[in-house]
């Protein structure tokens, strides 16, 4: 079992050169959100990221996150950053709402280069910080064409 | 009773006993032989056609159920377009010799592919064969927006039917032609088709599990593509799978193994445009 | 000629007032990395949708910003409070002067 799994990481690996030149590492992700927040404190909490726990092919993974807030015309959110702590760039997608959402969940689809934790943080109308997270395994599918 | 006369009853008896054993443990046998035979048959034959949508994550099959989602609705809607454009110099559409596709095209591609003027045919070779000697346009070209985008819409039309391909004796051959390609070790790996997806269809390869490998939704979306690509593709990649060099495009043998593929399939529901990742 | 594609908005075309609607957009779009490369080794360029709005009877509700991680064909729900009956329109601009435009029209009761 341990020999197939360093086979296809073997081949996993391979598929990625083409891909991509470097692969982020955390520390840009870490860059990426301290240029969001600035020197704010980010708690963790309010935010829930959904992306399915094991992923058949990291092309096009569903992505639903859903942020607890009244959504009120002075007490909503603003923004919702996604980022990625293994992809060539950690930034993914952002989503700016306004006080006419109605609710604070976005649903959208993203690209996954390998398994990792990806980070949704939240920024509210008063200016706080809110993160959640959710951790994947992308794996490849069977029988590329490279 | 004598000892002697007591001897010859207990060794009598105990012929007896022994050819007793014997026979029972060789009808044991037998019997059981019997009935691995008659299950491993009827497993087989109720071992059910299983379409790889079965396989899919929960995400990926609401990916090709809603058309709202489906990234090959674009190719659909695109199709839609292409077959009432009038086109080349006699300025015909589709439309103009098959009318309404939702008529016309209705179970045309459950029926592909097909011997049409003694060559075995495939939907997308069709569609060709109509735009270049009907409207006198170029080839579209394997792959191209076009020809995918034909392929596409004129498969939807055969959305929830059942697969079924002629069996004259003509197109019978090609089909076992195409069994001798299934079956055939290619390859680095020296693989066949029949090694993973009929053999061992149902257990897993590296954490994903093997499907049986039926053509029950062509021309699909890939993820893998991140486009929607035609069955000669997706062999083509099977191909590239086990370090073969593939067959080229609008080849015999694939054309066959696509003949093959779709007789294997006989009776399956027709998913067009499937999702697969 | 523009450089433009395919767009799809399901959302209600009806609602009462007050009511949170959701608006599913997908458009068309390869939205290429910028990473993947030709089978001859070379770098095939970005190009994708750089950004998304949503504006409502002319104010914007919604907007989006897109990365090469994005995935092709994007999709997004998202949601908005039926106020008044109007237009929606929706606009997606990138790279290479891509430039998507539709509309849909919301009756508020």
């Amino acid at each position: 079992m341990t020999t197939r799994r360093q086979f296809v990481g073997v081949i996993a690996a391979t598929g990625l050169l083409p891909l991509s030149d470097a692969l982020a590492t955390p520390d840009d992700a870490k860059a990426a959100i301290d240029k969001i927040v600035g020197s704010s404190f980010v708690k963790t909490g309010k935010v829930k990221l959904d992306i399915p726990p094991l992923v058949e092919n990291g092309n096009l993974v569903a992505m639903k996150v859903s942020v607890d807030s009244p959504m009120t015309a002075i007490d909503f959110v603003k923004v919702i950053h996604i980022i990625a702590q293994g992809n060539p760039l950690p930034n993914i997608i952002s989503f700016y709402l306004t006080n006419r959402s109605g609710r604070a969940t976005i649903q959208s689809r993203i690209r996954l280069s390998e398994s990792q934790r990806v980070v949704a943080i939240a920024q509210m109308s008063d200016g706080s910080f809110y993160q959640g997270f959710a951790d994947t395994l992308v794996t490849l599918s069977a029988c590329t064409e490279v | 009773m004598t000892t002697p006369q007591l001897q010859q009853v207990c060794l009598q008896w105990f012929k007896k006993l022994k050819q007793y054993l014997i026979v029972k443990i060789l009808l044991s046998l037998l019997l059981a032989y019997i009935a691995i035979l008659t299950s491993s048959v009827v497993q087989a034959q109720s071992k059910a056609k299983q379409s790889s949508y079965d396989l899919m994550s929960a995400e990926n099959k609401a990916l090709q159920d809603n058309l709202d989602m489906n990234p090959a609705a674009f190719w659909l809607l695109d199709g839609q377009a292409l077959w009432t454009q009038p086109s080349g110099p006699k300025s015909l559409s589709c439309a103009s010799c098959h009318g309404d596709a939702e008529r016309s095209m209705k179970g045309v591609a459950a029926s592909f592919p097909k011997i049409r003027s003694r060559r075995l045919t495939t939907l997308e070779e069709q569609i060709e064969i109509c735009r270049t000697e009907r409207q006198g346009l170029v080839r579209a070209g394997h792959e191209s927006k076009v020809s995918l985008a034909l392929s596409t819409y004129v498969a939807s039309q055969s959305k929830g039917l059942p697969i079924h391909i002629d069996d004259s004796p003509a197109m019978r051959a090609q089909i076992d032609e195409g069994a001798k390609l299934f079956n055939k070790r290619i390859g680095q790996l020296n693989l066949s088709c029949a090694q993973c997806h009929d053999e061992r269809a149902g257990l897993k390869l590296g954490g994903s599990v093997i499907p049986q490998a039926h053509p029950s939704g062509y021309p699909i979306y890939r993820l893998e593509w991140q486009s929607v690509g035609s069955l000669e593709r997706r062999l083509r990649n099977c191909m590239i799978g086990v370090r073969s060099e593939p067959f080229p495009y609008d080849s015999d043998e694939l054309k066959q193994l696509e003949a093959f593929l779709m007789w294997r399939a006989e009776g399956m529901i027709l998913e067009s445009p499937a999702v697969r990742p | 000629m523009a450089n433009t594609s395919r767009t799809l908005v399901t959302m209600p075309r009806e609602a009462k007032k007050g009511e949170v609607i959701d608006i599913k957009v997908i458009v068309q779009h390869d939205m290429e990395s910028g990473f993947r490369r030709t089978e001859q080794g070379g770098l095939i360029p970005r190009d994708i949708i750089r950004s998304f709005t949503c504006t409502y009877g002319g104010s914007e509700i919604f907007r989006a910003e897109l990365h090469p991680g994005t995935g092709a064909n994007p999709m997004i729900v998202f949601s908005t409070i039926a106020t008044e009956s109007g237009t929606l329109e929706f606009k997606w601009v990138g790279d290479n002067d891509y430039s998507s435009v539709a509309t849909s029209v919301l009756t508020v009761v």
